[in-house]
């Protein structure tokens, strides 16, 4: 028996079992408390896992992440494929020829062409009138008579930064200087020369102020990390707010610990995120892949998976607060009050990533910024496709923030378990903190 | 909505015997403070498994405090909860049912998954937990329901899923908070039966209400408290025919009793009609009331009569 047949069997074995076991139980009914098959997560976390399993269950359910999910990446595709799309249409600018084509300005043509990354194709016209024609159709973006004279549909603007626009541009200021050395007495060599002259290089005492370009995957992963911290750490917190709000709280930590129902919430909750971004990030690799989008190069593929591990880090860091802040509240209509303070450091995370992708340089107070927890999801991600971070920089950020998640996650565990099951006002920070009888556990008062 | 069927105990295997008392919870000097007032002032009584046990008081009494310290959900300053003599800890309480006095679901979530899922929290494997969520939902007439979100259910079939929520782990301790109120008479006989049952099956059944005419008819015995400190606990039906004894009597063309006012040791409680609620000190005969009534007219009724469960929870906080 070979290796396939071995599996085969082993599998057809498993299932057999399997559907023997589940008729087992059904026809028994038995209430056990024994638990022969559990889900991952169940028999990974226990408790923990039971609560992650039912979020992931009702989040991914809900309208808002399906819809949502659809929307983003219609959005990244949109974003992969327009630049594509246009990037493909905007080369080969049609040039008609009327009359003679000497040779050196058919060479100049195809250089000139060559000059902004394009080609040009060269349409011989029998005469002006024709060439009129095709010009007015479309068929032609530019006509060549004689050698000397241009000719196009309609007059270019200067503030024109179209491919053909920019060809145009240069093939008058080609055909003119070409004009001038003819004119000079120039030989075709000489001409050729003077052509191709290149511009001195400058040196100079300091160096210049670095302009970078925009770096659109920067962009692309600060719009992420911005729009699903956002709303998954206000997911945690509206989940918190409504297991107060309806008391089922109390049935729950009846059964299980506090910790354990915090930790499974926003880890269940962390689950779907990271799923869902995931996702988006493997669609637009997939997709720049099979466009052909500049995405694939260069820091971008580095940049797309710091966007992950820091969108994971960045969840781990704020969901505690966003859950421990819905403990304190009372009513559903108190989440807006109680998320706008903490969604401020995530707003100026977004806002100097966006304007650090935008000009291409990283200033001395954004690299702070990439080392503390609150705002390094975004800056260490810029810093990445900007090629400015080292691998122990980045790891020194992410175990800076790792810490930090530790350290909020056990001051964050302590005003849960205080504020959760206070009812009947909002309950202050200052009140929970000022507990006395918070010290006590409940194991020392109600178990002994 | 489907009545009241069969026990899931006929279907599903109990822990343990089916009538064999369970437990015994005990609650020793609980006491919590908020500042000046005290929610629990050195509470004690118990509770014995195999009964019914209504817990009542007046509004502010402590009644939900002392619930919800049952399962850890308040701190306590002092005291302790045992059950079977040992201290309650979170393997004792998976063991234990609760319904709060406000009623505790997701309201969007569906009937069954939610059941299920506490059904988990409690320790039940998924088949169990699945098996006897069909299995209460149906018992409870709710089966219909078991695919819709909870927010559309009226208030009668929330208190039902809440209910099944409770029992669904088969636990050992029942504990509900107000399980009555707001029920409609088929509601408050369905939930009734299946308090009785679970007792019968050998429970530890605890539960508040001020619907004392009920108690009276589901209890076997209640605990009174007010101002967080115990006032009464016995079987009602003792609490009924303790103290001092109560006659009726009633005599033809008596209108206010002007007969009885007279005797010592007689305490006219009420007068109603031509009929007299008489409260007789320990020394008094009986006889001297009758002859007394005779001799004021024609007598057609002369009975003790029980305490209503009302008269005994007003004379404690009197």
């Amino acid at each position: 028996m070979n290796t396939p047949e071995v599996i085969l069997v082993v599998v057809a074995a498993l299932v057999v079992v399997r559907v023997w076991r589940r008729k087992q139980g059904r026809a028994t009914g038995t209430l056990t408390r024994s638990e022969p098959r559990r889900s991952l997560l169940e028999a990974a976390f226990g408790d923990v896992g039971l609560v992650a399993r039912r979020e992931v269950r009702e989040r991914i359910r809900g309208r808002i992440f399906q819809i949502g999910t659809v929307i983003i990446l219609l959005v990244v595709a949109a974003a992969i494929v327009i630049p594509v799309l246009h990037k493909t249409k905007a080369h080969h600018p049609r040039v008609g020829i009327v009359g003679a084509l000497s040779t050196p300005v058919r060479a100049t043509l195809d250089a000139t062409a060559a000059s902004i990354a394009t080609t040009a194709t060269l349409v011989t016209e029998p005469n002006q009138t024709r060439a009129d024609a095709d010009l007015r159709a479309g068929h032609l973006d530019l006509v060549v008579i004689d050698g000397r004279q241009l000719q196009v549909n309609k007059a270019i603007a200067d503030s024109d930064t179209s491919t053909t626009a920019q060809f145009v541009r240069a093939v008058s200021r080609a055909l003119g200087a070409e004009q001038a050395y003819q004119e000079a007495g120039l030989s075709t060599t000489q001409a050729g020369i003077v052509a191709r002259a290149k511009p001195l290089p400058v040196t100079s005492l300091h160096p210049a102020s670095a302009k970078g370009t925009v770096r659109t995957t920067s962009l692309i992963s600060s719009i992420l990390i911005f729009v699903m911290l956002s709303q998954y750490n206000t997911w945690t917190l509206t989940g918190v707010v409504e297991e107060k709000a309806s008391r089922v709280v109390e049935v729950l930590l009846a059964a299980v610990r506090p910790i354990h129902l915090l930790a499974g919430k926003v880890l269940g909750i962390g689950l779907v995120a990271f799923t869902q971004a995931a996702i988006i990030v493997t669609f637009a690799l997939g997709l720049a892949k099979v466009a052909g989008s500049d995405l694939l190069h260069g820091t971008a593929p580095l940049t797309l998976v710091a966007a992950l591990v820091w969108l994971v880090l960045g969840y781990a860091f704020y969901c505690w607060v966003f859950a421990a802040a819905g403990s304190t509240a009372e009513r559903q209509e108190q989440v807006q009050t109680l998320a706008f303070p903490l969604t401020l450091p995530l707003i100026l995370g977004y806002i100097v990533s966006i304007t650090a992708a935008t000009s291409g340089n990283a200033s001395t107070f954004f690299k702070v910024l990439a080392y503390l927890p609150p705002t390094a999801p975004f800056a260490m991600t810029v810093l990445v496709d900007l090629g400015k971070a080292t691998w122990w920089q980045f790891g020194a950020s992410a175990a800076i923030s790792i810490l930090a998640t530790i350290a909020v996650a056990r001051f964050a565990s302590t005003i849960y378990r205080r504020a959760i099951l206070r009812t009947g006002h909002r309950v202050r920070l200052r009140e929970v903190l000022s507990l006395k009888t918070a010290l006590r556990s409940r194991r020392s008062e109600t178990s002994g | 909505m489907s009545g009241v069927g069969s026990p899931p105990g006929e279907q599903v295997e109990r822990q343990g015997a089916a009538t064999t008392p369970r437990g015994l919870l005990e609650l020793s000097g609980l006491t919590r403070r908020y500042g000046s007032i005290a929610a629990l002032d050195d509470l004690s009584f118990a509770v014995p498994a195999g009964q019914v046990v209504g817990f009542l008081g007046p509004n502010g009494a402590g009644k939900t405090t002392t619930m919800r310290a049952i399962f850890g959900l308040t701190d306590l300053d002092a005291g302790q909860v045992r059950w079977n003599g040992v201290a309650v800890a979170q393997a004792e309480r998976r063991r234990f049912g609760y319904m709060p006095e406000e009623r505790g679901l997701y309201p969007g979530m569906l009937v069954g998954e939610q059941v299920e899922y506490l059904a988990r929290l409690h320790g039940l494997s998924a088949v169990a937990a699945a098996t006897a969520t069909k299995l209460w939902l149906e018992r409870l007439g709710v089966a219909d329901r078991i695919a819709s979100k909870v927010d559309v259910l009226s208030h009668g079939n929330q208190q039902r899923v809440q209910l099944a929520a409770a029992l669904v782990h088969e636990p050992e301790l029942i504990v509900l908070d107000e399980p009555l109120s707001g029920l409609d008479p088929t509601g408050i006989d369905d939930i009734g039966a299946v308090l009785v049952e679970q007792a019968r099956a050998g429970c530890c059944v605890l539960f508040s209400s001020h619907q004392l005419d009920l108690v009276e008819d589901l209890c076997e015995s209640v605990t009174i408290i007010d101002h967080g400190r115990l006032v009464v606990t016995g079987r009602v039906d003792e609490l009924a025919t303790s103290g001092p004894r109560r006659l009726v009597v009633r005599v033809e063309g008596d209108r206010d009793a002007t007969w009885a006012r007279d005797l010592a040791g007689v305490t006219v409680s009420e007068v109603g009609g031509s009929a007299v609620r008489l409260i007789l000190e320990e020394s008094v005969d009986s006889d001297t009331v009758l002859r007394a009534a005779m001799l004021a007219g024609r007598v057609t009724q002369f009975s003790f009569e029980r305490r209503r469960l009302s008269e005994v929870f007003r004379e404690a906080l009197a």
